[in-house]
């Protein structure tokens, strides 16, 4: 029946406010014509008779089962170079200018990239720090970047990737980082060495307490996988993680703001971003 | 059009305080709690604030004490709560609200005390309810 | 100056571990003058089933926010007995965030808060009682309609029923509809009990 299996606009509200509250993505209205589509096929699957007969069950469904699954169908779950590129633009723009201005000592200022998942993220912030980053002359940087799944961490250190993963990257940039290898292509042995790939479980307190003292977190498209209370446990971890000063970089559809109440808003011309504050201790 | 944002973390509280200030013909966005506020302030300038007390993260005293410490152009602030005690009251103007209104919320009071901050009843007679 | 790959692990000033990671080692720590240590301690006590009482002492007398975060999200992990008590009694704090704190921490909580809930409906002080109401929100549970509907039939307090009506709107089945009417009777000079009581009507009738 046509009738119910339309998402009315109040329905679009609801569940738009319960996925909200649930997972700490937003969706704007622009978003709709997604978001219902994603709802109907979840609809259609679970021969739910109607949206209120769907979202009832993922409301109170005991064993979250198709929460899971649509979160997972919400979240495009591809990663390739240079994802978000807005972020990196406001690494180097905005957020590093404002840690060196800060920092009078000289020292090493260390990115973690977190989940790394085959690596596309953290060799993409060294490739954009090498490129655009004019004080690389000046600072040293290490970049950190961990996952909880071993066999993927040993994909990130291999540094080999399809066409889909470097498709958005300039010619000249994988001409310059990158070899053929076959129908791969290979990252370059200098990059692999510069980025340390580590296991951790965000969650386990001992895993975080290894990982400290970051000037910037990237942690995009992970905390909304967490229930409530793990997702306030991780942000106050990596609160600890951070130099005072530091900054956090979420996902573009999350915000901390329903995480955590101990990072402030940041608004800089290119990304808003969570900073633990200078004076904090 | 003028830009008001909404406040409260009851999803029922802010489709009301939405329905009576689109009627009046204002723009209405609203936020969940405090910090979520400072993100919308972030991207946009309000002409006026309608802000609840007890929110999670952020309570409506932090929000205003936040805002009144930015180097911005500052609109009015109605803070609405649910208790009518002195030192609620107290608390809400030294957090910098420009006034004080206690729920449950009358339409047309709502009304005339926006319409009064924003500077637009000059006949005296109040708002239209 | 460039890239460079950090030691093999991460450098630790190791300032906040000097003391032992077991209880009595945590339990110190918790009271040490470095917030950041405070932090540590309160987050290493998950893993302790008996540490409720001592981090409910701390959080009375705690005055970092940052570290009264960290021990209410512990505390909520633990959700013992002493754990629920002590959120509980935040819940009469003057201070707002703590309040808040603990309201979002016993939401996560849905069978250990249910034996206080009753009492805590009860309650003499109508803030107390807002507060209750506003833990039910996310509370899976399944008394939490009864619960509510029980709210707007007898409590005689406006904003009380206020917010209970708002969760009606989303939790409530049939069984909320004749109280429901009873509730824009009682209040019939009540706008904003007149807007939710006929919102949470429409959406259980659509249902």
């Amino acid at each position: 029946m046509t009738q119910a299996r339309m998402i009315s606009d109040e329905d679009f509200r609801k569940f738009r406010e319960f996925f909200y509250r649930k997972t700490g993505m937003l969706f704007e209205d622009s978003k709709r014509y997604f978001v219902d589509k994603r709802l109907l096929e979840r609809m259609d699957a679970t021969d739910s008779e109607s949206f209120r007969a769907y979202f009832t069950m993922v409301r109170f469904q005991a064993s979250g089962e198709e929460l899971q699954t649509l979160i997972n169908a919400m979240t495009v779950n591809e990663t390739y170079f240079f994802r978000e590129e807005y972020q990196f633009r406001c690494l180097v723009d905005s957020m590093l200018e404002e840690i060196v201005t800060h920092t009078r000592q000289q020292r090493a200022l260390r990115i973690w990239s977190v989940p790394s998942s085959s690596g596309e993220e953290p060799y993409g912030i060294a490739i954009y720090l090498l490129e655009h980053w004019p004080r690389l002359d000046d600072w040293d940087i290490e970049i950190v970047s961990s996952d909880i799944d071993t066999e993927i961490l040993n994909q990130a250190r291999r540094g080999r990737y399809t066409h889909r993963s470097i498709q958005n990257l300039p010619p000249s940039l994988l001409a310059k980082y990158f070899r053929r290898d076959g129908d791969h292509y290979l990252i370059d042995q200098e990059l692999r060495e510069a980025v340390d790939f580590t296991r951790v479980n965000v969650s386990d307190a001992a895993d975080m307490r290894r990982h400290r003292h970051f000037d910037i977190i990237f942690c995009r498209n992970l905390l909304i996988y967490f229930d409530d209370l793990s997702r306030k446990q991780t942000a106050e971890s990596f609160y600890d993680a951070l130099n005072p000063g530091g900054f956090i970089c979420l996902g573009h559809s999350e915000s901390m703001s329903r995480i955590s109440s101990l990072f402030r808003v940041r608004k800089f011309p290119e990304a808003i971003v969570y900073q633990k504050p200078w004076e904090a201790r | 059009m003028k830009r008001i944002l909404v406040i409260d973390d009851a999803a029922t509280v802010r489709l009301y305080h939405r329905s009576i200030l689109e009627e009046l013909g204002f723009e209405v966005s609203e936020a969940v709690n405090g910090l979520e506020a400072l993100e919308r302030v972030a991207e946009g300038d309000f002409d006026l604030y309608l802000v609840d007390i007890n929110m999670p993260k952020l309570d409506g005293y932090g929000f205003l004490r936040e805002l009144r410490g930015k180097d911005m152009p500052q609109a009015p602030a109605i803070m609405v709560s649910t208790e009518a005690g002195a030192n609620d009251q107290k608390l809400a103007f030294l957090s910098g609200a420009n006034l004080y209104i206690v729920k449950p919320v009358r339409p047309e009071r709502l009304a005339s005390h926006v319409l009064t901050l924003l500077g637009m009843t000059s006949n005296g007679r109040g708002a239209p309810s | 100056m460039a890239l460079k790959k950090p030691a093999p692990t991460a450098p630790s000033s190791d300032d906040e571990r000097r003391l032992a990671r077991d209880l009595p080692g945590l339990l110190s720590a918790l009271a040490a003058a470095d917030p950041l240590a405070r932090r540590w301690a309160a987050r290493d006590l998950a893993a302790h089933p008996n540490a409720s009482r001592a981090l409910v002492d701390r959080l009375r007398i705690e005055t970092e926010p940052s570290v009264s975060q960290v021990i209410l999200t512990t505390l909520t992990r633990l959700g013992d007995e002493i754990a629920v008590a002590g959120l509980t009694e935040c819940l009469r704090s003057e201070d707002a965030m703590l309040r808040n704190a603990a309201i979002e921490a016993m939401k996560q909580l849905p069978d250990e808060v249910a034996p206080v809930m009753e009492q805590l409906l009860k309650d003499d002080d109508p803030d107390v009682r807002i507060f209750a109401v506003d833990v039910l929100e996310s509370l899976r549970h399944p008394r939490v309609e009864e619960w509510l509907i029980r709210v707007i039939a007898e409590d005689p307090h406006v904003n009380v029923c206020a917010t209970a009506v708002d969760l009606l709107g989303e939790v409530g089945s049939e069984r909320a509809v004749p109280t429901l009417h009873a509730l824009k009777a009682r209040f019939v000079d009540e706008p904003y009990i007149q807007f939710a009581a006929d919102l949470a009507l429409k959406r259980i009738a659509q249902g």
